[in-house]
């Protein structure tokens, strides 16, 4: 086939419209493929970082709306292999505008540095935020994009909870590991702006484990603790806890999976058709070639070389678009942080061009085949 | 007497085309010598092309025997089959059947591209082919760039550029005026002369019949009896 490689190549730019529109459609498809398959590697396939593979989160068994007595800190505190246990409290409400979205989460200052290390900022801010009951942390990306400094206040009207809360703002953080687009806020502010009965209660309990190894049996000593509790809990890994939001959007696994199979076999369809077309008008000139003594697989290796050159040129261009998107996509307004950190990963890419290969022979194997088995009289007579 | 070039014994060519079942060639018995030139006539649908297609090895025959240059080739595979028109035959079409996105030297290094030649070789053999038929200040040119004269020598030069035994000319003058018909027809009578090439000519133009040494008539798939010496 490599020896034929110019004639591929010539074939291939013979209707220079026609490859560069099916170019573009695989181009398309396989964008969308590529930007779904980094959003399913990111959620299905991405490891823990390495502070995350130390936390995790307690919540409510029957589901994360229900909340738990703040009492469960102290015992799950005795677990053994349990550093640290912090109380955190979604929030909600609203900045201003609803379309301003950014997770506003209520913590307890005091053990939030420790429980998460990759928040880095300004050890006087630090200071201030503990000190200060009314004071809040924002992330840097947040601050940006509403021009937040030190110093800014901040008022956020509840929907979960009654009220308007009045923050300062007492530091900007960055996160080594994540987006910095949260905001973090003392959790005895929001109690103190509660009647004295709906102030016992926590959200979730993110749980700091002394090693990465004792994770797993502190989620199951945890929901042994409360199994026979009115209130139950339900103790998972950070990064389990962050899919199951994931899930709240349904079954995201299959949805995503169908969608790119729905893509994959589109494409398919539309490189058969172009293909089909392609060596449909030159069925004659495979006759030629048979004359000159081209054999079958000469004929094959020439077709089947020229769709895979199309579709792999469709799929690097993919590829550039969806690296586009996925780049896009870190600034969309979603909550979900793997979004916000997507990428098209070697493994994705690699999936991609191979998907594109593949695309590419499949379309023009029957095509291909049919034109290496037809005799060359019957080329002949064709009048493409 | 050298062996003939060309052999055919009771050769029979039966079709069915739309449930019609036709006998394009029926008990051919022909014999073509070494560097002979010799012209098949017939009227349309008389078998010539069908028996220059056999002759080919394009097509395989419903019985009876077909050798050329002493292979059967009822017993080649289609590999084998493919390699020996590659080095054996030069087939020039009626309709030239250059590949149009290819430059009149790309056209004629094609049958080279199967040999072992390097791409150096190819083009020189490539470029020499075409200075033999005039075309040397050609090379370049696309197929829609030349002339139906010029086409159809940049066929032959693909026909002859491995340089075979046989050269199979399918009415090659059917699609062009009479200067360049007369170009065409020289050139294969001196492929025939001076490179002792065996050239066999259908047509069913009795002028080009003319610059065969004999001429073979085909009627309703069988050939006639009478040889006419020129």
């Amino acid at each position: 086939m490599i020896r034929h490689w110019p004639l591929v190549l010539k074939n291939g730019l013979r209707n220079k419209r026609r490859t560069t529109l099916t170019v573009c459609s695989i181009a398309v498809s396989l964008c969308v493929l590529g930007v779904f398959l980094a959003i399913y590697h990111s959620f299905y396939f991405t490891d823990a970082t390495p502070e995350q593979a130390f936390r995790l989160v307690t919540r409510n068994k029957v589901s994360l709306a229900q909340v738990m007595p703040t009492s469960y800190r102290q015992k799950i505190e005795q677990v053994s292999g349990v550093r640290e246990v912090m109380v955190m409290q979604w929030y909600g409400g609203e900045y201003k505008d609803p379309k301003n979205m950014f997770a506003r989460m209520a913590i307890e200052p005091a053990r939030f540095f420790a429980m998460f290390p990759e928040i880095k900022l300004a050890e006087e801010q630090k200071l201030a935020f503990q000190r200060e009951r009314s004071a809040c942390l924002l992330g840097r990306e947040l601050a940006e994009k509403f021009n937040l400094k030190v110093g800014d206040r901040v008022t956020l009207k509840g929907d979960i909870f009654p009220g308007t809360l009045e923050f300062t703002v007492r530091g900007v953080y960055d996160n080594t590991r994540r987006p910095a687009d949260e905001m973090f806020f003392n959790i005895q502010y929001l109690y103190e702006s509660l009647p004295q009965r709906r102030r016992d209660f926590a959200g979730t309990f993110a749980v700091l484990a002394d090693s990465p190894d004792s994770v797993p049996r502190v989620a199951r000593e945890i929901d042994a603790l409360f199994r026979n509790s009115p209130v139950q809990t339900k103790t998972e890994t950070e990064r389990e806890f962050e899919l199951s939001f994931i899930s709240f959007l349904g079954n995201v696994k299959a949805f995503l999976l169908s969608v790119c199979g729905a893509v994959t076999f589109t494409i398919l369809l539309v490189s058969a058709n172009t293909m089909a077309m392609s060596v449909r008008e030159r069925v004659k000139e495979v006759g030629i070639l048979k004359t000159l003594g081209f054999t079958r697989g000469a004929i094959m290796g020439i077709i089947l070389g020229e769709a895979a050159l199309i579709a792999l040129l469709g799929g690097i261009l993919g590829w550039c678009l969806a690296l586009l998107l996925t780049q896009g996509l870190r600034y969309a307004p979603v909550m979900i942080g793997e979004i916000k950190m997507l990428t098209l990963r070697p493994s994705v890419t690699v999936v991609l061009l191979a998907a594109s290969l593949i695309i590419g022979i499949a379309s023009a194997l029957i095509p291909a085949w049919g034109a290496s088995r037809t005799t060359i009289v019957d080329a002949m007579r064709h009048s493409g | 007497m050298p062996d003939p070039i060309i052999i055919t014994r009771k050769l029979r060519r039966e079709f069915i085309r739309d449930q019609f079942h036709v006998i394009a060639l029926e008990d051919v018995d022909l014999e073509v010598q070494p560097a002979e030139f010799v012209a098949l006539m017939g009227p349309s649908g008389s078998g010539k092309s069908t028996l220059l297609h056999l002759i080919a090895a394009m097509d395989r025959p419903t019985s009876g025997e077909i050798k050329a240059l002493g292979t059967d080739l009822r017993a080649l595979s289609d590999r084998q089959i493919a390699r020996w028109r590659n080095q054996h035959i030069g087939f020039v079409f009626q309709s030239f059947n250059l590949i149009p996105v290819l430059t009149a030297l790309e056209n004629v290094e094609l049958p080279l591209r199967l040999t072992k030649l390097s791409r150096k070789d190819r083009l020189e053999h490539a470029r020499t082919a075409l200075e033999l038929v005039g075309l040397g200040d050609r090379v370049h040119h696309l197929p829609r760039q030349l002339s139906g004269g010029q086409e159809q020598r940049v066929a032959i030069a693909r026909a002859i550029v491995t340089d075979p035994d046989i050269i199979l000319a399918d009415e090659p003058t059917g699609n062009l005026d009479a200067g360049s018909a007369l170009e065409v027809l020289t050139l294969l009578s001196r492929l025939n002369k001076e490179f002792s090439k065996t050239v066999v000519l259908v047509t069913h133009d009795p002028h080009a019949a003319q610059f065969a040494s004999h001429t073979r008539h085909l009627e309703k798939g069988q050939l006639l009896p009478n040889s006419v010496a020129v």
